[in-house]
C-alpha cells in the first residue's frame, strides 16, 4: 500500500455553464423543499411563520419554481457540447458501469475497494442524473396544473398533486445520498469543490475517471499522472469537453 | 358518539323558492354575490365561498316528451369519506360527531387541494385582507350549521324550508324515508332515485331525485378521486420512508467509514487513494 506522492496540479471538470445550472438546480431544489416542507409534514409548520405565512411560503415556492425550471436552458445554451456529452454518457452502460456498484457500496461504508475505470461521468452519477431528470419532469410537468389549475381539466390536476409528491419524494431521497457524497464522504469531496471552482485535483480526476482522464491525455490538455514528479504541463487548463 | 345526522332533501317537494339560500346567507353571514342574468331563474352558476347553497333550475324533457321544470338544493355532500379531508395537508378539515365535515380556519392555509379534489366541486377559495393590507386565502363550503347542531338546533336551510322539502334528523330514519318517498313517486318520475352515493361512503346530505343524477349535473358514481388515494395512502408515506432509508444509509455510511479510519489510525483518511 505504497501511497503516491500527491501533486497538487488541478485540472479543469466543469465548464462555468455546467457551474452555474448545477448550482441553480441546487439551490433552488432545497429552497423548494424548504417552502414547501410545513405542507408535506405538520412536524414543519413552524416553519410558515419564518417563510411569511402560507402566502409567503407559496410565493416564495413559485419564485424558485421558474429558477428550478432554468439549469437546463443555462446549460444547453452557454456549454451544448457539455450537455450533449452528459447526455450521451446517459445512454451509454457497459459491463464496468455495473461493477462500479459493487465497490461503490464498499468504497460508501469505508471498506477497501478498487476503482473501477470510469469515463466522464461514473455509473453513480448517472443513475443520479436519470433519477434526477425523470424526477424534474416530473415535479415541473405536475407544476404547472397545480399553479393555474383554471387552466386544466381537473383530472390532470388531480393527477398533478400525486405526481409532484413522487416526484419530490424520490428526488430528496437521492439527492440526500448525492449531497453526502460530496459534501462529507471522504473520498469524492473533491467533487465537492470542483463543482463550485470548476476545478478538480488532477490525481483524483486520474482515478476517479480515469477513461476519461486518459483521453484528456492523449488530446494534451491535461498532464500525464504516471510520473508524479513531473505533473505540470502548461496547457492543463485549456479546454475539456464538459 | 352523537347520533350521526342527515338532511334529506326531496327535490320533487321543492317549490324553488329559494329560502333555503337566504336562510343560508343569514345564519352564516355570507355576503351577497350580485350576479348577471344567467338565462334562468337560477342566480348562480354553483356554490362558491359566499354562497354555500344554491337553488338549481333546470329545464328537462323527460321520456313523455313533456317538459319538467326541476328543482335542486345544492350543497356540500358531508361526504362519510371526504375526498377533501383526505387531501387536506393541513389537516384543517374533519368530522365531526354529527357525520357533518367542517374546515378549520385557523389551520387553513389556502392551498385549494380541496377544492381541485372534491367529486361534487362545491368547496372555493376566498381572499380575505389582513389589517396590513395583505391578501390571504381560506377554503369554504357548507357546514351544515354545525355551530347550530352543537346547540340543538337544525340546520338553517331545514328550518326554514316551508314546503318540507327538507328534513334532518337520525340517518337510518332519514335513509327509509327517502326510500319511502321514491317508491310513492315512481309514477310520475319512473327514474326517481335515491342519492346516497357510496363511491364516497354514503353521505350526510341525501337526496331523492326526480332524474338521473347527471340531469342535475351531479356525478353518477362519484368517488374518492384514485389519485387522492394513490397520492396520500402510499407516495405521501413511501416517500417518508424512502428519504428516512437514504438518511439512515449515509448516516451508517459516515459511523462505518469513522471506525474503518480509526482502524486504520488514521493514515491516508484523505483523498481516497488508499484503496487497495
Amino acid at each position: 500500500m505504497s501511497k503516491p506522492q500527491k501533486s497538487t496540479v488541478k485540472v479543469k471538470r466543469f465548464s462555468k455553464a455546467f457551474v452555474w445550472a448545477h448550482a441553480v438546480n441546487a439551490i433552488s431544489f432545497i429552497a423548494l423543499y424548504i417552502t414547501a416542507l410545513p405542507m408535506y409534514t405538520e412536524f414543519f409548520d413552524w416553519l410558515y411563520p419564518v417563510l411569511g405565512g402560507p402566502e409567503g411560503a407559496r410565493l416564495l415556492h413559485r419564485i424558485f419554481a421558474v429558477a428550478f425550471i432554468t439549469p437546463t436552458f443555462i446549460w444547453v445554451i452557454f456549454d451544448f457540447k457539455g450537455f450533449k456529452l452528459w447526455m450521451k454518457e446517459l445512454v451509454t452502460w457497459k459491463k464496468r458501469d455495473l461493477e462500479f456498484f459493487t465497490e461503490f457500496v464498499k468504497e460508501l461504508f469505508g471498506f477497501n475497494f478498487k476503482h473501477v475505470k470510469q469515463t466522464f461521468f461514473n455509473a453513480g452519477e448517472k443513475i443520479n442524473s436519470i433519477i434526477q431528470i425523470f424526477t424534474a419532469i416530473l415535479i415541473i410537468g405536475s407544476g404547472f396544473p397545480m399553479w393555474f389549475p383554471e387552466f386544466f381539466p381537473r383530472a390532470v390536476v388531480q393527477w398533478g398533486y400525486l405526481l409532484h409528491n413522487v416526484g419530490f419524494g424520490l428526488a430528496i431521497a437521492v439527492v440526500v445520498g448525492h449531497v453526502y457524497l460530496s459534501v462529507i464522504h471522504k473520498n469524492s469531496k473533491p467533487g465537492y469543490t470542483g463543482v463550485i471552482t470548476g476545478e478538480v485535483p488532477a490525481w483524483w480526476a486520474h482515478e476517479h475517471y480515469t477513461e476519461w482522464y486518459e483521453e484528456e491525455v492523449k488530446k494534451g490538455n491535461f498532464p500525464k499522472l504516471e510520473d508524479p514528479h513531473k505533473p505540470t504541463s502548461p496547457d492543463k487548463k485549456k479546454k475539456k469537453g464538459a | 358518539m352523537a347520533t350521526e345526522y342527515v338532511k334529506f332533501v326531496d327535490v320533487t317537494k321543492c317549490d324553488g323558492c329559494r329560502a333555503c339560500m337566504v336562510a343560508c346567507k343569514n345564519w352564516n353571514d355570507l355576503p351577497a354575490e350580485p350576479q348577471d342574468f344567467l338565462g334562468s331563474a337560477q342566480s348562480h352558476t354553483k356554490t362558491t365561498a359566499d354562497t354555500w347553497n344554491v337553488l338549481q333550475y333546470i329545464e328537462h324533457e323527460n321520456s313523455k316528451g313533456g317538459l319538467d321544470y326541476l328543482f335542486r338544493h345544492s350543497a356540500c355532500f358531508h361526504c362519510t369519506d371526504a375526498a377533501c379531508e383526505k387531501v387536506c395537508p393541513e389537516d384543517a378539515i374533519s368530522y365531526t360527531d354529527f357525520g357533518t365535515v367542517v374546515i378549520d380556519h385557523e389551520k387553513c392555509v389556502g392551498c385549494g387541494y380541496c377544492v381541485n379534489n372534491c367529486p361534487f366541486e362545491v368547496i372555493s377559495l376566498k381572499e380575505y385582507v389582513d389589517k396590513n393590507g395583505d391578501k390571504y386565502r381560506k377554503a369554504n363550503k357548507c357546514t351544515m350549521c354545525t355551530d347550530r347542531l352543537e346547540e340543538g338546533l337544525q340546520p338553517a336551510c331545514v328550518t326554514t324550508c316551508h314546503t318540507g322539502a327538507m328534513q334532518f334528523g337520525d340517518k337510518t330514519a332519514m335513509i327509509q324515508k327517502a326510500e319511502e318517498r321514491v317508491k310513492q313517486i315512481k309514477d310520475r318520475y319512473p327514474n326517481a332515485m335515491v342519492y346516497n352515493p357510496q363511491g364516497v361512503g354514503g353521505t350526510h346530505t341525501v337526496y331523492v331525485l326526480a332524474e338521473k343524477p347527471s340531469v342535475y349535473g351531479l356525478p353518477e358514481n362519484p368517488k374518492v378521486p384514485t389519485s387522492a388515494v394513490v397520492w396520500k395512502d402510499y407516495a405521501q408515506p413511501i416517500g417518508k420512508m424512502m428519504i428516512g432509508a437514504t438518511t439512515m444509509a449515509v448516516v451508517g455510511a459516515f459511523i462505518t467509514n469513522t471506525i474503518i479510519s480509526k482502524k486504520k489510525n488514521g493514515k491516508n483518511e484523505d483523498g481516497g487513494e488508499h484503496h487497495e
